[in-house]
């Protein structure tokens, strides 16, 4: 199975029906991370975040229980680590 | 955070057993207490230490090979995994057998070191070598899979080149106290230092601060043309030592190869510090206190060095230049340990079916404070010692190191007890 291509730039975001979408695919690490930290912090509204990844983020969950949020991974295309990213209530 | 618990399952490839990995940072931290201690038993022979077997060498190769070395060993098959998408060895026996001959090879180096007994610093030697040897593949394995990180593969593949000099030369070093000398002495000893301080720490050390530093300052990557410049030159540094140590080119140009080294040094710390600066997280603690006064003795060094390349050595002691560098190296690697035991305990934490505890919550404060201090009253001791050459300072310098690398050993075995409880 060959990996779907990807469209974004990396590091774009955009709004999307399911949340605000974040694609880090092609950042040299910790720019992914970086990024998506950055991202949340900017939100005005806590909404949902998906993050399009190449990779399970290890870093990025302990950052994430910090700020009160929790990650989620859901179906992506092939070749791509898909996360879902929500504030816990 | 259930989710969060369910899909970390998938990233178990890319983690060592955490019993492996702390074992590696156990044994350091064991290595480093024994450090101290020999520099106590030192104190006597060390103002004037110019080389030779005794307390002395064994100290410094107890920090060197015992700490140094290990925890770079034990970060670097962690981390590069983790950073690069890559999944391990299937089995872990290599990991194993990398830790115990090491272990075993540099409790009798340093011992035969210490008693002067050439046969057990041989025999310790060449078990160093085979865990390094071994050690080296799984680094190239890891280098050679890695994807996206170029930087820190040339980092890591000159350190790779390092490793293969500074063990070579090691040998020869070890060989010649059984009269079985490969190359000159001063020539193994200058690429020995050089590759080992410089080339194989220093490398990997530059190569994973580019990751490590702007993911805990959560800033953003450092310009690539400046990184570039930076690891250009410290190659160019380390291919002129090698090339006048070995006089295909001429001596005079020696002291290039230090400038060479201490700009990319020096573009290195200042994108560390924009990184550090710029970061959403100001205020990064001790910690990153001891990487600053790290990155200050190992700027230092290079202008020692190259003092002592202009035979301005008069007023300089035989060991300032050592401890500059070695203590500088220790004291960098010390800060960034304190905060890469916690996140390590923290990820192999959240592989288990629970809620994963945060850095923060398995970090105890305390005895980092109290190695802080004595760490640094240590070191600055230590180079008052050697400057003035009093004995009882090198003994009160043991102590205090003594002291704080018992606390950070409190630390460690806390985090330990906290990700498994």
């Amino acid at each position: 199975m060959t990996d779907a291509p990807i469209t974004r730039q990396p590091g774009e975001h955009w709004n999307d029906a399911d949340g605000v979408h974040i694609e880090v695919r092609g950042l040299v690490p910790p720019a992914p991370f970086v990024q998506i930290i950055r991202l949340i912090e900017s939100l005005p509204v806590a909404s949902a975040i998906i993050v399009h990844h190449d990779r399970d983020p290890l870093p990025l969950y302990d950052e994430l229980a910090q700020r009160g949020w929790s990650a989620r991974r859901i179906e992506g295309d092939a070749g791509e680590f898909r996360l879902r990213l929500a504030k816990d209530f | 955070m259930a989710g969060v618990n369910a899909f970390l399952g998938g990233a178990k490839g890319r983690l060592l057993p955490a019993a492996l990995v702390f074992r590696y940072f156990a044994s350091a931290l064991l290595f480093h207490a024994l450090a101290w201690i020999a520099l106590f038993f030192a104190a006597p022979t060390l103002p004037g230490f110019v080389g030779g077997l005794g307390w002395p060498l064994a100290a410094l190769h107890l920090v060197t090979l015992g700490v140094l070395v290990m925890t770079a060993i034990a970060t670097s098959l962690q981390l590069l995994p983790v950073a690069s998408r890559q999944t391990l060895v299937p089995s872990h026996w290599p990991y194993d057998l990398v830790w115990l001959a090491f272990t075993i090879g540099v409790a009798a180096l340093c011992a035969g070191m210490a008693i002067a007994l050439p046969a057990l610093l041989g025999a310790g030697a060449l078990a160093v070598t085979l865990a390094l040897l071994l050690y080296l593949f799984l680094l190239a394995r890891n280098l050679y899979g890695a994807r996206g990180m170029r930087l820190v593969i040339v980092h890591g593949w000159a350190a790779c080149l390092s490793l293969l000099l500074l063990v070579g030369t090691g040998l020869s070093l070890a060989g010649a106290y059984s009269a079985a000398p490969v190359l000159d002495r001063q020539t193994a000893l200058t690429l020995h230092v050089t590759f080992g301080g410089y080339g194989f720490m220093g490398m990997l050390v530059m190569g994973f601060s580019y990751i490590l530093v702007p993911m805990f300052a959560l800033s953003d990557n450092p310009a690539p043309r400046w990184s570039n410049l930076s690891v250009t030159l410290a190659i160019v540094a380390l291919a002129l030592v090698l090339l006048t140590a070995v006089d295909v080119l001429p001596p005079r140009l020696f002291a290039l190869a230090i400038a060479a080294g201490a700009v990319a040094f020096l573009i290195h710390v200042a994108l560390m510090l924009q990184a550090l600066h710029n970061g959403m997280r100001q205020g990064l603690g001790k910690s990153f206190v001891l990487v600053r006064l790290g990155w200050a003795a190992l700027a230092v060094s290079f202008f020692v060095a190259l003092a002592w390349d202009y035979q301005t050595p008069s007023a300089l002691p035989p060991g300032l230049f050592v401890v500059l560098l070695i203590g500088g190296l220790l004291t960098l690697l010390l800060g960034v340990l304190s905060r890469i035991v916690p996140f390590l305990a923290s990820m192999h934490a959240a592989t288990g079916m629970r809620r994963p505890p945060t850095p923060s919550g398995l970090t105890a404060q305390r005895p980092l404070d109290i190695h802080f201090y004595s760490h640094i009253a240590a070191l600055v001791l230590l180079l008052l010692s050697l400057l003035s050459g009093t004995v009882w300072l090198v003994r009160t310098s043991a102590l205090l190191g003594l002291v704080g690398a018992l606390a950070f050993g409190v630390f460690f075995v806390t985090a330990w007890r906290r990700m498994t409880a």
